[in-house]
């Protein structure tokens, strides 16, 4: 079973160089040495603004593709442009979720990523997706748009949510085929939201979780790697389902422990009504 | 042909019966998919084989070794391999502890509800070479019905159930704890109640005359061979079954087959090479040259599906039927905790956390294209299952570091959280795959998807 390295992988790398960023922003804004949230939130949006710019052009060279009737460039650009997609995924329901569901919807959407795959891969053909392509693209420029806008901000309370939901569902439906069962790249998508739960982890939280809880912390930061091997793998059907599942309902817990620990809510369903009873004595 | 008032009731009594009828999920699409691609575990079943137990018809109540039984027949945790892997369990082939007669597996199986458990695909190590599939037996009455297998060749249900566990589906030897619960638990599977036979066997007022002229006819000596009858084998006072195997023509001895309830466990014969009661007539009137009329078959047949029938065969599953059934899985907690078993904490956790996840899934998100309305409710209920979840595997790491105190207290919090959520699942519910309109929409959609494919 071909397995990744932790220290080793492109998106490891990947990760410690916007970490890297981040403490240079930090320094050059003078704050302490280890960075904030507020800081982290900040750093994070360029990574953001990176990955949808990387799925747009992902669909352009797609785009191209198609019109040239070129499948197997459509496929690889298909790939390409998810791979920037996936990534986000720590935010693109809580923040972008008016997008996320023209974007990624199932099972039977008109564009999409999900209704381009089945063409492409399964029928293996090109014809008909000038439409989907172009309508995805819009409402990737919508999204994108969204985020440039200046008074766009992310918050740590909702990025944290969106974190710990992401590392719940990593692995869901691996039975199936996974998110992506006619283009069989479940496993990068697997791949790709790990990343996004590392990279939202160690810009935002991480800093500020070892001044607070130091052992928590490692314990977070080892689950993480942990689970990064695990989806580490050549394809879905090397990856042992069950430790992914324990793997990540792990993760998502330690963070809600975080939470407070943060000074953030442990954002659990029914409390809102819990504290609107309250106020309501 | 003009279409009269009596066909169009009968027609819209149809229609209600189709939209109350398991919804056909798509079989598996993907070769990324953990089993081959065009199997169907026929998992999304609105209307469920109806459960019922011994201790229920008794009056009694569920023991701790009962609720870990029905939790274990319903994990993947105690197998191995690709069962594991693609979240099968005893429940997958035995829906409710009954059949399940759409089960189809590419190269295991040679018909729907079919499948050949000494196949290479889930353990490599009981492949036999011999591609020999056989029905998946319903559990209903287990406990009258031994010898186990379809050739009865394991006297034991206790090792029966070892050996589906270890050599079916690779999963590591069963502890005495997990084979105990799960013998309690088949066990306690009972017949269903059937207004129409008597509790030794014989026709009710309720019976028609048809089925009265054919239990005539069951009891009748064979023209040929006048030591038999039907009701030779299949004694009616001892659920239709002699515990004896007997070669009828088939390629070999196998044991006789209860007909209690057997209306629900086609299709028939060990390798399920009859899809009806009138195939099944037709061929024991071949081969012991039963000289039967068409008049006769038709009346045998009546007989059959009269005694094989059941008052309710299938239950609405509903929100509440698995808040239920779940608490019931989880109870075993209880006792778990304060034990100090790991084994059974880790268990529960695993396969009641995998349960709600399902569960979940019964709620499509915001990017389900098929179902409309209910977004907040459905995202909602989605978080609910989620806390639910994570706050179940908070349990297991507090006692894996031996923190039974923390364990509990979150468990306490976990059942909290239960009471606090069901109402958000409730309000989903309609909104659901619970709901026959929303399923039947979203199971159109992922096969107009599969259809896209081709």
């Amino acid at each position: 079973m071909p397995s990744v390295s932790f220290p080793s992988t492109p998106s490891r790398i990947k990760t410690l160089a916007w970490a890297a960023a981040l403490l240079s922003a930090a320094a050059l804004s003078g704050t302490a040495q280890a960075a904030s949230m507020k800081d982290g939130v900040k750093a994070y949006k360029p990574f953001i603004a990176e990955n949808i710019a990387k799925a747009i052009a992902g669909a352009k060279e797609m785009q191209t593709a198609v019109k040239a009737g070129d499948l197997k460039a459509a496929q690889d650009a298909w790939i390409k442009s998810r791979k920037g997609w996936e990534v986000m995924e720590p935010v693109t329901g809580t923040y972008f979720g008016e997008f996320d569901k023209s974007v990624d919807p199932w099972p039977n959407a008109k564009s999409g990523y999900h209704a381009i795959e089945v063409v492409l891969f399964s029928a293996k053909k090109t014809e008909g997706l000038d439409q989907p392509i172009a309508e995805m693209l819009a409402n990737m420029d919508k999204f994108e748009k969204k985020l440039n806008d200046k008074k766009f901000a992310f918050a740590p309370q909702l990025l944290l949510e969106g974190t710990a939901n992401l590392a719940y569902e990593v692995g869901e439906e691996k039975s199936g085929g996974g998110e992506s069962p006619y283009a069989a790249t479940s496993i990068i998508d697997m791949q790709e939201n790990v990343e996004g739960i590392e990279v939202a982890w160690k810009l935002v939280f991480a800093d500020t979780l070892k001044k607070k809880d130091p052992k928590l912390a490692g314990i977070v930061e080892e689950r993480i790697g942990n689970l990064e091997k695990l989806v580490g793998v050549a394809d879905i059907k090397s990856m042992d389902a069950k430790k992914v599942h324990v793997g990540g309902e792990e993760l998502a817990a330690l963070m809600l422990q975080a939470a407070p620990k943060l000074g953030l809510k442990s954002f659990k369903v029914g409390d809102e009504d819990e504290e609107a009873a309250e106020k309501a004595k | 042909m003009r279409f009269r008032p009596l066909q169009a009731v009968v027609a819209a009594g149809l229609v209600v019966a189709a939209s109350m009828a398991p919804a056909h999920a798509t079989p598996v699409v993907s070769k990324d998919a953990t089993l081959p691609v065009g199997s169907e575990l026929n998992e999304e079943l609105l209307n469920q084989p109806t459960e019922l137990f011994g201790f229920e018809r008794a009056g009694g109540k569920r023991s701790y070794l009962f609720n870990l039984g029905d939790m274990l027949f319903s994990s993947s945790s105690i197998f191995g391999g690709k069962a594991a892997d693609a979240g099968m369990s005893c429940n997958s082939c035995h829906q409710q502890g009954a059949s399940n007669p759409k089960l189809f597996v590419p190269g295991l199986s040679a018909k729907p509800g079919t499948f050949d458990t000494t196949g290479p695909l889930f353990n490599a190590k009981a492949d036999n070479g011999v591609f020999d599939p056989v029905t998946v037996p319903s559990l209903r009455g287990d406990k009258y019905l031994a010898p186990y297998g379809h050739d009865g060749r394991i006297a034991s249900l206790r090792e029966f159930i070892r050996n589906v566990i270890v050599n079916e589906f690779a999963g590591a030897e069963p502890s005495g704890q997990v084979l105990d619960a799960l013998v309690t638990y088949v066990n306690e599977i009972s017949f269903l109640p059937n207004e129409k036979i008597t509790s030794d066997g014989h026709l009710t007022d309720k019976a028609s005359d048809s089925a009265r002229r054919g239990e005539a006819l069951f009891n009748k000596p064979f023209p040929k061979n006048a030591s038999m009858s039907c009701a030779t084998c299949h004694e009616a006072n001892a659920a239709f079954v002699d515990h004896k195997v007997h070669d009828i023509g088939t390629g070999g001895y196998f044991k006789t087959k209860t007909l209690i309830n057997a209306k629900f466990n086609a299709p028939y014969f060990h390798d399920g090479r009859f899809d009806s009661f009138d195939e099944v007539v037709g061929y024991f009137d071949k081969h012991y040259e039963l000289g039967l009329s068409a008049s006769e078959q038709s009346d045998l047949v009546a007989y059959l599906d009269t005694i094989g029938d059941a008052d309710t065969p299938f239950t609405p599953n509903t929100v509440q039927a698995e808040v239920d059934e779940l608490s019931q899985f989880a109870s075993v907690l209880d006792v778990a905790i304060p034990a100090r078993d790991k084994q059974v904490i880790r268990l529960a956790v695993d396969s009641v956390g995998a349960e709600w996840r399902e569960v979940g899934e019964n709620f499509p998100d915001r990017k389900d294209t098929s179902v409309e309305g209910g977004v907040a409710e459905r995202m909602r209920a989605r978080a609910s299952v989620r806390d639910l979840v994570l706050t179940l595997r908070q349990v297991a790491m507090a006692a894996e570091i031996d923190d039974f105190q923390e364990a509990a207290r979150l468990y306490g919090e976990y059942r909290k959280t239960v009471a606090v959520v069901t109402p958000y699942l409730k309000a989903a519910e309609q909104y659901s795959l619970f709901n026959p309109r929303v399923h039947e929409k979203h199971f159109a959609a992922l096969r107009q998807l599969a259809d896209l494919a081709k």
